[in-house]
């Protein structure tokens, strides 16, 4: 992937952080953490808040409107966030900081911050697929192999069989992780269909070959199934019940 | 009308009442849809419209800046003129169970009375008895008034009849301009309630810290009441920082004095002026108050030095006020964002 200039190294103070607009137009955050240099998207995922507006003490970024909390170094959402903040890799030379883009997997809300060589096994086994807008990717009863990461676009989930279906829910952030049933035992068949709303990019990740990759590496295992619990507790349960 | 809200894990469907804002129907049907203000000020409640024809009632909300596409719109404003497919882009689940739930109610002005200046207290007589959480809100309007404001009830009651709300005069406010006048007592008007997530319950068991700055107090009197009915102090403590410019700005001292004559030890209020000097008959009159100068937000800082453990935070004010309080809350007290609670109003 190509770099793209953002700032330069001395606009962003220590502790404090800056909308910037890379080459190309696309506005970015840049963080100084004191030590390095940090790039995120620009925008809260909640609310389209711009998220310089928000508080950052060198290691949380705190969006002010609705208080979700990001790790500046993962993106990964703390507290009450309930989504992980875009991610990119940087360089810095010459005073002048470069962002590279970050693959949907690395900004997912599953994958952040397991360890590089689980990330990059992953990455490996993961397929790359372009849909058009209409195109179905499962349906009820379809066999539950894979699970999907959504690069870009957006999916739609129905329960229930032909004239009677109800709508359950739908994807539309990078990163996010559906047909999950792929990684669960005892889950051998699909409960919903999955349909393409308009034109996305997705990639397909065989489920029985990522856990193996999971099961060699216990702990970035356990981090992965743990964020797979809380999402599936996500479509399940009423948040707040204590 | 037919309503269906297709959020991103489920979809929802309920009815709604012919001129009934679309919020207010699908938080009757105990679906909590997003929501902050309840009065077009926040944003938070839009949402997309996929399929249906919708009477927006307030074209100029300012909450309308927050919306992107032509078919964004505000929920709390705005009324199905057909049935109605809508999607809304976050997770949406049912109200907790045991929330009071929001209902349409009605009541009479039956008293007003003047804090400061240019700060009101009215007492609404309700038409039936009605139950809310400490902390929480109503949306009020009265008929041939333009506009809608969210209040706090100051009281804390089970299955009451009474609510009271604290009203600062602000000129050229519609609503509360009418309140200030002769026509407001005895008026009838119209309720939406309760609303907001800022709420106290005894079951909490944690120290509470409360920062308020002006007609912010209301919430906190309602939690104070409800936090001492149930001798809450007893086993945990209390902060409460209030803050106004002068003393002339300063309203409920002795009901504040009230509460900490009950429990001594454990509840500490702090009243915090910004643009005048602590004056000794303030000392003087209140002494179980302590009495500081400064914003609020900076007192409460100096004041809490080494007392954050186990608590969680109430704060309310004006913007400006509320979003200096959470910085120090955060980045100073370093307290995690589920342990505090706030109502912006602006």
């Amino acid at each position: 992937m190509s770099k793209k200039l953002v700032c330069r190294a001395a606009d962003i103070p220590p502790n404090g952080m800056k909308e910037c607009t890379a080459e190309g137009g696309q506005k970015l955050l840049v963080a100084n953490s004191g030590s390095e240099y940090f790039v995120v998207q620009a925008i809260c995922p909640h609310q389209e808040v711009p998220l310089c507006e928000g508080l950052f003490d060198g290691t949380v970024l705190t969006c002010h409107q609705h208080l979700w909390q990001w790790d500046i170094r993962s993106g990964a959402p703390m507290g009450i966030a309930e989504a992980p903040l875009e991610r990119f890799d940087v360089t810095v030379e010459d005073g002048a900081i470069f962002v590279d883009a970050q693959g949907a997997l690395n900004v997912g809300e599953l994958f952040t911050g397991i360890a590089e060589r689980v990330l990059s096994a992953l990455t490996a086994l993961a397929k790359r697929e372009e849909h058009a807008a209409g195109a179905v990717l499962y349906r009820p009863g379809d066999p539950a192999d894979d699970f999907f990461v959504l690069d870009s676009g957006r999916v739609e989930f129905q329960i229930g069989r032909d004239e009677r279906t109800s709508p359950a829910g739908f994807m539309l952030k990078k990163g996010e992780v559906f047909g999950w049933a792929a990684l669960l035992e005892n889950q051998p068949n699909r409960i919903a269909s999955a349909r393409v709303l308009e034109k996305s990019v997705l990639l397909r990740i065989n489920g029985k070959q990522a856990l193996t990759i999971l099961e060699a590496d216990p702990a970035s295992g356990y981090v992965v199934m743990r964020r797979l619990s809380a999402l599936i507790a996500r479509f399940l349960a009423a948040p707040g019940a204590k | 009308m037919r309503i269906q809200v297709n959020a991103r894990n489920r979809a929802y469907q309920f009815d709604a009442l012919p001129g009934e804002k679309i919020l207010y129907a699908g938080l009757r049907a105990e679906i909590d849809l997003p929501n902050e203000c309840g009065t077009g000020t926040c944003g938070t409640c839009k949402a997309r419209l996929i399929s249906g024809s919708i009477e927006d009632g307030w074209p100029q909300a300012p909450g309308k800046k927050f919306l992107k596409g032509k078919d964004e719109f505000l929920m709390c404003q705005c009324v199905a003129q057909s049935d109605l497919d809508v999607e809304v882009a976050s997770f949406v689940y049912a109200t907790d169970p045991g929330a009071c739930q929001l209902r349409a109610l009605s009541g009479r002005i039956a008293s007003t009375r003047s804090l400061t200046h240019d700060v009101i207290a009215i007492e609404v007589a309700l038409d039936a008895p009605c139950d809310f959480d400490a902390g929480q809100f109503m949306v009020v309007s009265a008929p041939g008034v333009p506009g809608m404001r969210g209040y706090s009830m100051v009281n804390f009651d089970r299955q009451t009849k009474r609510v009271e709300f604290v009203i600062k005069k602000k000129p050229g406010g519609g609503f509360s301009e009418w309140l200030f006048s002769d026509k407001a007592a005895g008026a009838q008007i119209e309720l939406l309630g309760p609303m907001g997530k800022a709420t106290f319950y005894p079951s909490l068991a944690k120290n509470i810290l409360c920062i308020a700055g002006g007609t912010g107090i209301a919430g906190m009197m309602s939690i104070l009441s409800r936090a001492c009915q149930e001798r809450y102090f007893e086993q945990f403590k209390g902060d409460v920082y209030f803050g106004a410019r002068t003393m002339k700005d300063m309203f409920y001292l002795d009901e504040l004095s009230a509460f900490c004559t009950e429990f001594p030890q454990q509840l500490r209020i702090v009243i915090a002026l910004s643009d005048e000097d602590v004056p000794a008959a303030a000392v003087q009159r209140y002494p179980r108050l302590r009495f500081e100068r400064g914003l609020v937000h900076e007192v409460a800082k100096a004041g809490m030095q080494g007392r954050y453990q186990n608590v969680r935070a109430y704060v309310a004010g004006p913007p400006p006020a509320v979003e200096a309080a959470i910085r120090v809350l955060l980045l100073e007290a370093k307290l995690t964002t589920d342990s505090i609670r706030y109502d912006k109003f602006s």
